[in-house]
């Protein structure tokens, strides 16, 4: 008899264990005295001087507002996208999302996000740039204030132009094949010593940011207007290709080298990336970041019209958070209120080098006194193009990339890399609408 | 003897193969050492210049070590405790116990080995999330993170083993009946008579079966990431340690990632060191690996 | 795989029920065994209702929906749409990602049978054999993500590799950059992780074979080539299918070695099939792709099993 219950024991300890550990759900406060709602906000500001500057504004609401408060959390940019959404299938999406916008269609068409409120979306157009806006919008309506807005310009080493004996830094395409043949150098083991033009298979905006800045100099297009297929096989397109195509082959860049430490390291002359990159640029290099200087991307012909890509972040609000108008609340806060002349995200995105879509701000903190290496990237905000952000973007930049790192090792020719993305992207852009 | 004429040509090839299984571990203990500036440049060298433990530290605060040992070691606890009694428990019904339906029991369990895990990853997810009355959801398995958000969820998927129900089973089938029939007549009950008889009887296996699925559920690094990625909280050693790897400077990083390797791949060595002769027997028993 | 090599007593030794103590009493207790032993099996075969058969039931749903992924209320039926977008032109599921799946696979089984025939038969002849066995041994305990960085930093411009080849005097190879060297790059690497295994079942294999046939051998002068070709070789053949099928499937089915040291890049040049259920499922929210990925890839998976195991049988019968 005594068996009976030791067995019994044995069936259900198990089960049992699982469900009581998984029981308690979090909570979220209700806003009472004493029992504050707690707002969480999921960005990529993980570590460094990212993290320390959004707790600024974070700590300085929690200790001014009782009834709501907020907690960030974070995780590096490369599994953004995959921890929003797994948490969001998860039921443990954050109240408040700092997407890259080049995910808006794809997290709106799941039903992630919400569409701001109307007199927060009057607020977001009457702030911000085009590009900003362009950028925090799908198919016209608004879906959060734009936050760090990004830019593209060429960075240059002066001193290794002026080893090689380059005057000033290239305006032209011409200029900037020359120079970046002239800069180029390799050890008798065929190590790359300094590249000319850094092409690098590192990572998305190194190979897609940079050839779609280039593009947009030579007016062309990635997608079409209506996001449902792309135009890069066109006359620019294969202009751009040509042209990264000959600096591989003649030996000015190496697609295999990680550009950011080899252009902090002094061993690469010219790079295109965005405006968030002079901040690790100073910590990394030191006293050696007087050799840096920025110019605007160089155009195809001189005289030309200047142009250039936008990519950028916004902070919008989960179909899922309890309490929606208090979240709203505080991105009104945090991305208008003024303090001091500006609004508290300009300052942040200041502080670590980047922009934000406002200019006004961006005149006012950068006025005097800033690093004038992000003079380029303000002057930009006006004439930049923002990143197509239709359903299925993020695949199509993967399948574009993808035939970009295959153009750059030699593995397609030019004229295969534009067929072949055009058909990839137009088959998954398709799928996802 | 013929196949012996030639034993400095056997030498060296097993030599050889056996410097370069040994050096890439080498050469992680080494780069754990290695200074910022050292790691990653040209040209390389092999011996760091100076044993600094600086990368040590930099781990076990970077990576806050001490909470990712504790997520490994009780989602492998608890695998590798479920696996063991629920595999024996199993075996000692299919080798010992007649009832209708063994046979296709038994077969049902070995089918279960036919599906590949992958095919596995997204309903087990899905089922998690959904699973009722966890983690705030209803009934239906609506409204919360369902058991996603607890430990457990980095052991559920793994907490029985067909191949280990078919291992126990093998070894108790030949445990002779007589054994067991005189504790029946004493007046023991089936349990009694596994806890008692068949479970000091089959320790050999039982320790093998432990080692494998040990191994196993401390190394296990897909699952483990998609947990952590719903909740951070939970994260396992070597979803940390590659987490880190991640960042942006990998020459700066590199080190420390190597130490943090060595750290946690030190328990499992050790472990399979003093125990190999049980381990590589499970292997060869199994050859599933 | 099991089935083929390790069920020889499955079912055939049947376990005696309980002596006759007279026909009320067996058939008493033979119905409290029958609970019993229901009982003793709950725990597992409620494990395999819930985490098999429930999640098979499951996925098939999935592979024929759409769904974004968040409420089980929004599952849409779209037939075999999701099938039909995986060999849409301009997919890349076929190619690169499914040859590069195969490549990755072919290239992983040739290697490691090779190197572990080799190793194993050479052991065979040595002293310390069980030291031998445990140093080839290490990389299978020890996690992928130690393996795979230890590489990737070994094959980087200034790691072991690339040292080694320019104090030969070799230029330097960017092995996981280029993609004409990636997949084997990794491949290297995934054989190198599991030659311990098959060296572990090809040296049982050859224990096995008697001694006498190599006494009979060596009276007939047979040299030490013959020998291997006629005697080694088709006696270790259960062995080596037994490697051979395993090892495939292993290397049908793994990207946790490709998630750490490549992602799938260069470009797609080691994006596998596995890796491009994962991405789509928890990056995209395709849900229903990813589903029917995985489906693809099981076919696949079987059929090359199935493909092996006829392949060798009729072998075996002209033998």
């Amino acid at each position: 008899m005594t068996r009976t219950p030791r067995r019994r024991h044995v069936a259900l300890a198990l089960p049992s264990a699982l469900l009581a550990a998984g029981c308690a759900a979090p909570s979220r406060g209700t806003g009472r005295t004493g029992d504050p709602i707690v707002l969480t906000l999921l960005s990529h500001y993980a570590s460094g001087a990212l993290k320390e500057a959004l707790r600024g504004p974070v700590d300085e609401w929690n200790t001014t507002h009782d009834r709501v408060k907020v907690a960030t959390k974070a995780v590096e940019f490369t599994d953004l996208l995959t921890t929003v959404m797994v948490r969001q299938a998860a039921g443990q999406g954050a109240d408040l999302l700092h997407p890259y916008c080049l995910w808006n269609g794809q997290l709106v068409r799941a039903g992630v996000l919400r569409p701001a409120p109307a007199p927060h979306a009057a607020e977001i157009r009457r702030g911000y740039g085009a590009a900003a806006v362009g950028s925090a919008s799908v198919d016209g309506t608004v879906y959060g204030y734009p936050t760090e807005l990004q830019t593209y310009a060429l960075y240059y080493n002066k001193r290794l132009l002026r080893e090689a004996g380059v005057g000033g830094p290239p305006r032209t395409w011409r200029e900037l094949e020359d120079t970046a043949y002239r800069t180029a150098r390799r050890d008798r083991y065929g190590n790359t010593l300094v590249q000319g033009f850094g092409l690098s298979a590192f990572d998305d905006s190194t190979t897609v940011g940079q050839t779609l800045a280039l593009l947009s100099t030579a007016g062309g297009r990635f997608v079409s207007p209506d996001g449902r297929r792309t135009d890069l096989d066109s006359a620019a397109g294969r202009a751009v290709f040509d042209l990264e195509r000959r600096l591989v082959a003649r030996g000015a860049s190496d697609p295999g080298v990680n550009v950011y430490s080899a252009f902090a390291s002094g061993q690469v002359a010219m790079v295109i990336s965005a405006g968030w990159w002079t901040a690790d640029l100073k910590s990394l290099m030191g006293r050696a970041y007087r050799d840096v200087g920025v110019v605007p991307v160089p155009l195809p012909e001189a005289g030309g019209e200047r142009a250039t890509l936008a990519t950028g972040f916004m902070l919008g609000v989960n179909t899922a958070a309890r309490h929606p108008r208090e979240a709203w609340e505080f991105l009104r806060w945090l991305n208008t209120d003024k303090v001091r002349g500006t609004t508290r995200m300009s300052a942040l995105q200041v502080s670590v080098g980047s922009l934000t879509g406002r200019a006004d701000d961006m005149r006012t903190l950068l006025g005097a006194g800033a690093d004038p290496n992000l003079r380029p990237f303000l002057d930009a905000l006006g004439y930049a193009v923002p990143e197509p952000n239709m359903p299925g973007a993020q695949q199509a930049k993967s399948l574009l990339r993808k035939n970009i790192e295959a153009l750059w090792t030699g593995r397609q020719s030019v004229d295969e890399a534009l067929r072949t993305t055009r058909r990839q992207v137009d088959q998954e852009v398709a799928r996802s609408w | 003897m013929n196949r012996r004429r030639f034993p400095w040509l056997s030498y060296l090839l097993v030599v050889t193969g056996a410097v370069l299984t040994v050096v890439p571990f080498a050469d992680m203990v080494m780069t754990s050492f290695k200074g910022p500036a050292e790691a990653g440049t040209l040209p390389y060298r092999f011996l760091p210049r100076a044993f600094d433990l600086s990368n040590y530290r930099a781990a076990v605060h970077q990576l806050d070590l001490p909470v990712l040992f504790r997520n490994s070691v009780v989602a492998t606890a608890l695998i590798t405790g479920s696996v063991l009694l629920t595999s024996s428990l199993a075996g000692y019904a299919l080798a010992k116990l007649r009832f209708p339906g063994r046979d296709l029991v038994f077969r049902l369990v070995l089918s279960t080995m036919m599906f590949p895990p992958f095919l596995f990853f997204i309903p087990h997810f899905l089922i998690l999330v959904h699973w009722p009355l966890a983690g705030g959801n209803d009934l239906l398995g609506r409204g919360g993170a369902g058991l996603t958000v607890s430990i457990v969820a980095l052991a559920m998927p793994f907490l029985v083993s067909s191949f280990g129900i078919f291992l126990t089973r093998q070894f108790m089938i030949s445990i002779p009946d007589e054994v067991l029939e005189a504790a029946r007549i004493d007046g023991a009950g089936e349990f009694t008579v596994w806890w008692r008889i068949v479970v000091p009887q089959t320790r050999p296996v039982l320790l093998t079966l432990g080692l494998l699925t040990f191994v196993d559920a401390w190394n296990e690094y897909i699952w483990a990431l998609l947990v952590s990625t719903a909740d951070p909280d939970v994260m396992t050693l070597p979803v940390g340690i590659q987490l880190l790897q991640d960042y942006v400077d990998p020459t700066r990083t590199m080190p420390i990632v190597m130490a943090g390797l060595v750290l946690s791949t030190l328990p499992i060595l050790t472990l399979f060191l003093l125990l190999q002769k049980h381990y590589i027997r499970g292997v060869m028993l199994s050859g599933l690996k | 795989m099991v089935n083929a090599t390790l069920t020889p007593e499955t079912t055939r030794r049947a376990a005696p029920g309980a002596p006759a103590t007279g026909i009320h009493g067996r058939d008493r207790r033979g119905r409290r065994q029958a609970v019993v032993a229901y009982l003793f099996l709950a725990p597992a075969l409620l494990f395999f209702a819930v985490f098999l058969v429930l999640p098979l039931g499951f996925a098939v749903l999935l592979s024929t929906s759409r769904w974004a992924g968040f409420d089980l209320g929004d599952i849409q039926p779209v037939g075999l749409d999701n099938f039909a977008a995986l060999f849409a032109d301009g997919s890349t599921f076929l190619t690169p990602v499914l040859t590069n799946t195969l490549l990755f696979a072919l290239g992983t089984v040739a290697l490691a049978l090779a190197g572990s025939v080799l190793v194993a038969t050479c052991i065979d002849n040595l002293r310390f054999q069980g030291l031998w066995r445990t140093l080839y041994f290490l990389p299978i305990v020890t996690t992928v993500v130690a393996v795979g960085n230890v590489w990737k930093y070994m094959y980087e411009p200034g790691g072991l590799v690339n040292g080694v080849l320019n104090a030969l005097g070799f230029g330097s190879v960017a092995f996981l950059q280029d993609p004409d060297t990636a997949l084997p790059s990794v491949v290297v690497v995934q054989a190198w992780a599991s030659v311990g295994s098959a060296i572990l079942v090809l040296t049982a294999g050859l224990k096995s074979i008697p001694e006498t046939y190599y006494e009979a051998a060596a009276l007939d002068g047979a040299g030490p080539g013959t020998v291997f070709l006629r005697i080694t070789l088709p006696l270790l053949r259960p062995s080596l299918v037994f490697v051979c099928v395993t090892q495939f499937l292993t290397g049908l089915q793994s990207f946790a070695l490709i998630i750490v040291m490549t992602k799938g890049g260069p470009g797609d040049a080691t994006e596998v099939a596995a890796l491009e259920m994962y991405r789509q499922a928890f990056s995209y929210g395709d849900w229903g792709t990813a589903s029917a990925a995985a489906f693809v890839l099981f076919a696949v998976v079987l059929t090359v099993t199935l493909a092996q195991l006829w392949f060798f049988r009729r072998r075996g019968e002209d033998v």
